[in-house]
């Protein structure tokens, strides 16, 4: 078998699928979105190359600004709210042990499992002025008028609620897996030595748990730059452009606008940008580990 | 040797694998039947040149050997009721006269279809589609040639209302045909109204004083659908006719012409937009509110008015509407501005959706067969009328009925009675870009987030 795996025609063959899924599948829809940024292509007949334009437009574009300025709000939110949560409800649930366990478990990951479509339509009627269950319970306790959810203040900070919302169960899950994986022995020695819950939470979980955490949080930073299918159910972006986000916008301005070349420009500072925060992510990551 | 064996046959199953993720679906049987089925279509539509239009399809039935399939891409996914029910029933009239004909349908909501229109643009459209005659969405389509040249010339006894062609045209050649006039409307519930001693407003003042009115009964104004940008845009467009008069279409053209939005009567319609808003004239979240939503508002008794065009008249026939609301829906145009151009009876209308043929078609000539087909004046004008859909873009006065629901009097009426139509509602008169900019941006200039300076400024940038 060993032979096996050093003959050069078996390592061929088993490596060329995954290039060439990664040159066509990848790198060639990448290069092709770099040239379509230098074009005025409409989607449909010619394209003109038109140089940086695109670039130059993208950068007075508020609208854009405003997608990173939400992306970013986002992974504050994931980061500072959704996270901390998951691996303290990760760490309860282990200390809960039996049947509890496992029922509390799959309650949290149940939005997970359910449809991004129905997700968002189960929002949007939750916070619906005139039947939504929110105002319902807001009446219940005599609030004067409806509360608009989702006017241009609110939008934002209830879409990020069902962002945060939705995404709990999976980091909760992973944190819950990296906690199962510590030694028990660990928190055998602690608690004979006296340590309370907290102190053995800060002083074993969290500092075993880094790996874990480190990987959970790059990929929620980068989820939340990818954030698309659920604003565009919820908000579609608005209203006027307040709950925009940057994979919403590239598919507005490339599909409903008629600017595929537009698209594409946003497209590529779009990977850019998910470039430079995976390498400043495991950067930061890399420090604190060596230190 | 074994494991040079072992080497191959691995080697081997890989290459194969990647072969058979590479295969493309070129060679699928029903493109070959299409194919040939083109041949037999023209011949058949050579003999079919002198007969009448509504002979067409009956004379080629059963002369055809070959099985054919028209994909046809449709925006009406409520296959039941209103339009997407009478292009239904032409469909199945269509293949149960023609046996050999299959019509598949694929039918998406407005917005999803619009955007699903572009990537089949790009790759090879469906045979029979949607289309608007309105440059936002027909310019960039017709730059692309995607759509099918159509003869002028086979229409002339179709009873096409004048002008209502024009849309569809390029460089004076045809490429869809009209399906609807679409007028602007208030439908109000007129039991609400009596029972509430409510009048018609004849002015936007009264319409203010009355919204005031209703609110103070604790009942939303005007259900508005706010969510999706261009109801809101068709609204501005009718308070702009009012403001303006006859003069709105060359106001609107040199503005994007220019990308100078300062004219005073887009200014003033603009500011009377957000002077209705804040007046609370609209449901509580109505900006991100969708259509389904707003039309429930008022199909439920939530709202004592609907602002939508003509296309919704056959909530007035929709038997999952409560009757004692369906039977008492009517409706009123845009009152008048004080000092407007615009009198009463100048009103916000124009031919928007309608049909093309796809110029990559394999299905070409049998696929403007069943165009004509669907345009025939006794197909989707006679079953748009007996469905209550609003009026037909081709003469309807051989199909009145004499039981018509009051609504569809009203509105043949409001047509009747026109003294001036307003022709493509603003946000559809500029490119794509533009539209997609004053719908987003006519959210925010309403509630109060943009000042209207900055609105005007925005879509004229949007232009340039």
């Amino acid at each position: 078998m060993k032979k096996l795996y050093s003959n050069k025609p078996v390592i061929f063959s088993l490596v060329l699928p995954g290039i060439l899924v990664f040159l066509f599948a990848v790198l060639a829809p990448i290069c092709l979105s770099v040239y379509y940024g230098f074009t005025d292509y409409s989607g449909m007949g010619e394209a003109r190359l038109i140089g940086f334009s695109n670039y130059i437009d993208l950068f007075h574009d508020s609208a854009f600004g405003k997608s990173l300025q939400n992306s970013l709000l986002l992974a504050v939110g994931f980061i500072c709210i959704q996270h901390p949560l998951a691996i303290i409800v990760a760490a309860v649930l282990d200390k809960l042990q039996g049947k509890a366990e496992g029922i509390f478990r799959c309650i949290y990951f149940i939005p997970n499992v359910i449809s991004v479509a129905v997700i968002a339509y189960l929002w949007k009627f939750i916070y619906n002025p005139d039947f939504g269950l929110l105002n319902n319970i807001a009446k219940a306790f005599r609030h004067p008028g409806k509360i608009n959810w989702l006017s241009q203040q609110n939008a934002i900070w209830s879409v990020l609620l069902v962002l945060i919302w939705h995404g709990f169960g999976w980091g909760m899950l992973i944190y819950y897996t990296g906690i199962k994986n510590i030694d028990p022995v660990l928190y055998e020695a602690a608690s004979i030595d006296g340590a309370s819950w907290w102190t053995t939470f800060f002083r074993i979980t969290l500092p075993l748990m880094k790996p874990v955490i480190q990987i959970n949080v790059t990929m929620a930073v980068i989820s939340a730059l990818k954030q698309m299918e659920t604003v565009y159910l919820l908000t579609n972006g608005g209203p006027n452009n307040s709950t925009q986000f940057a994979a919403n916008y590239l598919y507005q301005q490339a599909f409903k606008a008629f600017k595929y070349g537009y698209g594409n420009a946003i497209g590529v500072v779009f990977i850019i940008i998910c470039v430079l925060a995976t390498v400043a992510l495991n950067t930061i990551f890399r420090d604190k580990q060596e230190a | 040797m074994k494991k040079k064996v072992l080497a191959t046959l691995l080697t081997a199953a890989m290459t194969a694998s990647m072969f058979a993720g590479c295969g493309g679906d070129k060679g699928s049987a029903p493109a070959s039947a299409d194919t040939s089925s083109v041949a037999e279509e023209e011949a058949d539509s050579k003999t079919d040149d002198s007969g009448a239009a509504k002979d067409d399809a009956a004379a080629d039935a059963g002369s055809a050997g070959g099985d054919v399939t028209i994909k046809l891409f449709s925006n009406l996914p409520d296959r039941k009721n209103g339009q997407g029910l009478v292009e239904q029933t032409i469909i199945d009239e269509y293949m149960a006269e023609n046996a050999n004909v299959t019509i598949e349908v694929e039918a998406l909501d407005e917005e999803a279809y619009k955007t699903k229109f572009k990537a089949y643009a790009m790759n090879g459209m469906p045979d029979v589609v949607s289309i608007w005659g309105q440059p936002a969405f027909l310019d960039e389509v017709l730059d692309a040639g995607v759509l099918a040249e159509l003869n002028e010339e086979d229409y002339v006894d179709y009873g096409f209302i004048a002008g209502s062609l024009e849309g569809f045209k390029k460089d004076g050649k045809l490429y869809g045909l009209p399906r609807n006039t679409d007028i602007m409307l208030f439908y109000y519930n007129q039991k609400m109204f009596d029972d509430n001693g409510w009048k018609v407003p004849a002015t936007t003042d009264d319409l203010l004083s009355l919204c005031e009115d209703i609110q103070a009964a604790g009942i939303t104004p005007v259900a508005m659908d706010g969510g999706d940008g261009w109801p809101m845009a068709c609204f501005l467009t009718d308070i702009l006719v009012k403001v303006s008069g006859i003069s709105y279409a060359d106001i609107v053209s040199n503005a994007i012409a220019t990308g100078d939005f300062t004219a005073p009567e887009i200014k003033q319609a603009t500011e009377i937009l957000v002077k209705f808003a804040d007046a609370g004239m609209f449901q509580v979240g109505y900006d991100s509110q969708d259509y389904g939503t707003t039309m429930n508002l008022f199909t439920n008794g939530q709202a004592a008015m609907y602002c939508m065009g003509s296309w919704d008249a056959s909530m007035a026939l929709n038997e999952d509407i409560a009757p004692e609301i369906r039977d008492n829906i009517r409706a009123f145009t845009m009152p008048t501005v004080s000092g407007g151009k615009g009198g009463a009876n100048d009103i916000a209308a124009w031919n928007g959706g309608g049909y093309a043929v796809s110029a990559s078609s394999e299905v070409r000539e049998e696929a403007i067969k069943f165009l004509n087909y669907m345009y025939q004046p006794d197909k989707l004008s006679k079953y748009g009328w007996e469905n209550g859909v609003g009026m037909s873009a081709q003469d309807q006065t051989p199909y009145l009925t004499g039981s018509e629901t009051e609504l569809q009097k009203q509105i043949m009426d409001i047509l009747k009675n026109a003294t001036s139509v307003s022709g493509t509602p603003i946000n559809d008169c500029g490119p794509s870009a533009f539209k997609t900019a004053i719908e987003s941006e006519i959210q925010g200039v309403s509630n109060g987030s943009t000042s209207v300076d900055d609105f005007l400024a925005a879509i004229g940038a949007a232009c340039k």
